[in-house]
């Protein structure tokens, strides 16, 4: 059951996008964790650089998104640049439609 | 947005005075009218837009809020009003208005309380964290404080109430003031931010400190020299010619490292697509190599006091408008969008930042911007004022494109219908940010 609810959590966070990359920070590999306990939803994610002014709406659209998963009664999301994000983080087939260099 | 409206306005002002023949070259260098020219450019376009930029852009190094953010908008107000004093005072020592030279001493008043402003402001926040580079924008927040210095002295020198101090340094110190204002607050707060934002954009890794710090250092020096050496020899009254020489040597130092550094972020970037900002960033970069080469070139000839103004104009209007320009263009789209779509991320599908512009029709208007720029050098050199008011016109014409661009990025009016606003989205304003 729970593990069914972090799936849904995570494909919810789909509709959150990172504004320069312009893909959804779950195939950008922003997100780090998911856990929920007894509907508390536990959320730890990154960006693409500490300081960005779009964290803080990263961070509330992480919340809002998944707040809107049946189930999830209170969602606590942390954000961290330890490990730092890079992207090898990336979905394969999204990094390449990116135009990444090919060593990563 | 509003110190970038502001300074796009006096950008305007200085394109439309420099078609209608006023100032260098149809005037002299040290003439009233081409210090009004000079002044729209540097304190209203250039100084406005870079302050408007660090606003943003110091807290976005050190991650943390500004000192002081209802702080901006009073030095704005400061920084406009003093300007035109200023001008007023300039055009009445032309006797183009009458010489009510007081003026100028109250322009420098206001100015100096505007850069106060934005001095503490700034450096209270930069200080936070000194490392990377935001150090080049304190050693660029303390370069201006000796600009602003040096321009309050001659000021008070213009209205004749100077002293003997002040009517030496005005005889010898304008190129002291220059160099601090061009090479040092605008040259290496440039350098710093380009440092961080190409890094950001390209997804680079940041150039190693002790590299960038070497650059810093360099550039650092040479208006060190030209300051504190500067006045030193005027006040031994010892004239400028070993100093300025020493200042010329740290500064090409200066500009060839951050090449260096320029050419290992270009080579490290994990995003190979370069967006707009970036690929007009690079003709800034040719500029500023250009700048240098031809300052050089000059040097060695024995020509560059007679070409001081294509010097300068290649390295103002190539090198800082059009780094200015680009990254302008990308910084109003990203606030626009944080503005518009931050509010109602997670709720419903949002454009990304690229949704917001047209890269293919604005990359035409930057083109003939650079080209125009270079025409107009080359005019300058060749001694041709009526082709360089041509190119002055040329640039009005590159200059009209991209402030259209800049319009319809405000207005989201590239954004494709389904996605302009979402539910929950807010219209922004065109001249002012919530955010």
């Amino acid at each position: 059951m729970t593990d069914t609810l972090v799936d849904r959590i995570r494909n919810a966070l789909r509709v959150v996008i990172d504004p320069e990359l312009g893909h959804n920070i779950v195939d950008l590999g922003f997100v780090y964790h998911i856990s929920v306990d007894a509907g508390a939803a536990r959320i730890i994610m990154t960006a693409t650089t500490p300081g960005c002014p779009a964290i803080r709406f990263l961070k509330e659209g992480v919340a809002n998104a998944a707040a809107r998963v049946p189930g999830v009664r209170d969602v606590d999301v942390v954000m961290t640049f330890d490990p730092p994000w890079a992207p090898a983080r990336i979905e394969p087939i999204v990094r390449a439609s990116l135009g990444f260099a090919a060593v990563n | 947005m509003s110190y970038f409206a502001a300074a796009l306005a006096w950008l305007f002002v200085a394109l439309a005075l420099m078609v209608a023949g006023l100032g260098y070259p149809v005037a002299h260098l040290a003439s009233p009218d081409t210090l009004v020219v000079v002044h729209v450019v540097c304190i209203g376009w250039l100084s406005i837009a870079m302050c408007g930029a660090l606003f943003q852009f110091v807290p976005v190094l050190v991650a943390k809020p500004l000192f002081a953010e209802q702080w901006a908008l009073p030095a704005l107000g400061l920084l406009t009003a003093g300007l035109v004093a200023l001008l007023a005072g300039f055009l009445g020592l032309g006797g183009r208005l009458p010489a009510w030279l007081w003026l100028l001493p109250l322009g420098a008043v206001l100015l100096v309380a505007g850069f106060g402003l934005v001095v503490v402001d700034l450096g209270l926040t930069a200080w936070l964290r000194p490392a990377g580079p935001v150090r080049f924008v304190l050693a660029g927040l303390a370069s201006l404080c000796a600009t602003v210095a040096f321009g309050a002295i001659f000021a008070l020198a213009h209205a004749g109430w100077g002293g003997s101090i002040g009517e030496k340094l005005l005889a010898s110190g304008v190129p002291l003031h220059a160099i601090a204002g061009l090479g040092g607050w605008l040259t290496l707060t440039a350098m710093g931010v380009s440092y961080r934002l190409l890094s950001m954009f390209m997804l680079s890794p940041d150039v190693d400190d002790r590299k960038s710090n070497m650059t810093l250092v360099a550039g650092a020096l040479a208006i060190a020299v030209a300051v504190a050496g500067g006045v030193f020899a005027i006040w031994l009254t010892a004239g400028l010619n070993v100093v300025l020489p020493v200042t010329g040597a740290f500064g090409l130092a200066a500009i060839a490292l951050y090449g260096r550094d320029v050419i290992e972020i270009f080579g490290t970037r994990q995003r190979r697509q370069l967006e707009l900002n970036t690929r007009m960033a690079v003709l800034s970069f040719a500029s500023l190599a250009g700048a240098a080469l031809l300052g050089l070139a000059l040097i060695l000839t024995g020509d560059f006091v007679d070409h001081l103004g294509a010097f300068a104009f290649l390295a103002i209007f190539g090198w800082l408008s059009g780094l200015v320009l680009a990254q302008l263009y990308k910084i109003v789209a990203f606030l626009t969008w944080l503005e518009t779509y931050g509010p109602v991320m997670g709720r419903v599908p949002t454009p990304r930042v690229q949704d917001l512009v047209s890269e293919t029709r604005a990359s035409k208007w930057f083109v003939i911007y650079h080209v125009a720029v270079w025409f107009g050098t080359v005019t300058l050199l060749a001694g041709h004022p009526s082709a360089f008011r041509a190119a002055a016109a040329m640039m009005v014409v590159g200059l009209v494109g991209i402030a259209r661009e800049v319009i319809r990025i405000r207005r989201l009016a590239d954004v494709a219908r389904p996605l302009r606003f979402p539910d929950g989205a807010c219209a922004p304003h065109l001249l002012c940010a919530r955010n």
